[in-house]
């Protein structure tokens, strides 16, 4: 049986999403949503909330962010996951401030020798900080992780 | 479950690499010494750490880490953590390798040794060498059994890298953050 316990998976449509859902198998036990960007190649599933994309236009930032808490008033997650891109940066600090949510992020395996700007923006808050090549492992601190790569 | 698995176990939690040679002879009452003594004797000169699973094998290698039974799901995280896994031509071992990609090196144990009550780890080790499966790997005597080992590492493409994990190796870092987050 699936436990109540709920899980945001929040990450901008394409291969962010293409990597979470890659990892889908470890979110099994639990309730999950999506959150992403309204776009085209946006997953058409039952369990996703969209907002508009506020790197296309910095002013909707502020209806996601009202979005944002609305969405985590409604679903409460105990736990976000994401693998970017800057999406993640606003919801997981009203996650982890409002909401004290645990936080894991994922590093884009695009990232290989450089940090990505929203990498370094959450990786202070976050609880689990896993990135995807070796090489990266010295750009962040002594939270950061590796254990493999998906590509 | 002996330290020396608790050891392992403390130390796979901490990174995800891929550094085991997991040799395993199930569950049959009776014993594959065969098997654990030539590995005992080669794991010295092999480039990775082997770990045993015995089972009820009489004899205790010298130079390895051993047990003799753990939770399928340890065993599995030790399947799951190894380059290559050299094995009895058990069926729970072959699925497992299969499911995961993981290189498998069988040497079936026989009758004629008192390994098991037939040999039908022959037969199947026998079918399974004709497939010609580039993961899975066949000998029937144990003598060339080094030789085997690093072929098979050594081998562009065979071997599983931590690249090649990197899937299941997320998939369980994150699984395990759950649990212990979400308990």
């Amino acid at each position: 049986m699936k436990s109540h316990k709920k899980i945001g998976l929040i990450c901008s449509p394409g291969g962010h999403l293409v990597e979470v859902l890659q990892l889908e198998e470890a979110f099994k036990d639990y309730s999950f949503f999506f959150l992403t960007y309204r776009e085209k190649a946006t997953l058409n599933r039952k369990d996703t909330y969209c907002m508009s994309n506020f790197s296309k236009n910095p002013f909707s930032l502020i209806t996601g962010i009202l979005k944002i808490l609305y969405i985590f008033l409604k679903e409460r997650p105990r736990v976000l996951f994401s693998t970017g891109a800057e999406i993640a940066i606003p919801s997981f600090y009203i996650g982890k401030v409002l909401f004290r949510t645990k936080l894991i992020y994922l590093e884009c395996s695009a990232q290989v020798y450089t940090p990505s700007l929203t990498g370094r923006w959450v990786y202070p808050l976050t609880d689990l900080f896993l990135v995807q090549w070796e090489t990266l492992l010295s750009e962040y601190g002594p939270k950061a992780k590796y254990v493999g790569g998906l590509i | 479950m002996g330290d020396s698995a608790k050891r392992v176990r403390a130390q796979s939690k901490i990174c995800g690499r891929l550094n085991l040679i997991f040799v395993t002879v199930g569950n049959d009452f009776r014993a594959f010494d065969r098997l654990l003594k030539k590995m005992d004797e080669i794991a010295p000169s092999l480039p990775e750490k082997v770990l045993v699973q015995k089972g009820y094998s009489t004899y205790c290698p010298k130079h390895t880490e051993y047990f003799d039974f753990v939770p399928m799901n340890l065993a599995t995280e030790y399947l799951l953590k190894s380059r290559l896994v050299v094995s009895h031509a058990g069926i729970g071992t072959i699925i497992l390798c299969k499911q995961h990609g993981i290189p498998l090196l069988i040497l079936p144990r026989r009758k004629k040794h008192e390994e098991h009550m037939n040999d039908h780890q022959l037969e199947v080790a026998q079918a399974l060498e004709k497939r010609k499966d580039g993961n899975i790997h066949v000998l029937y005597e144990e003598d060339r059994l080094r030789e085997k080992v690093l072929e098979i590492l050594g081998e562009k493409g065979r071997g599983r890298t931590v690249e090649d994990m990197g899937r299941l190796n997320l998939i369980h870092a994150v699984r395990e953050f759950l649990q212990t987050t979400l308990r």
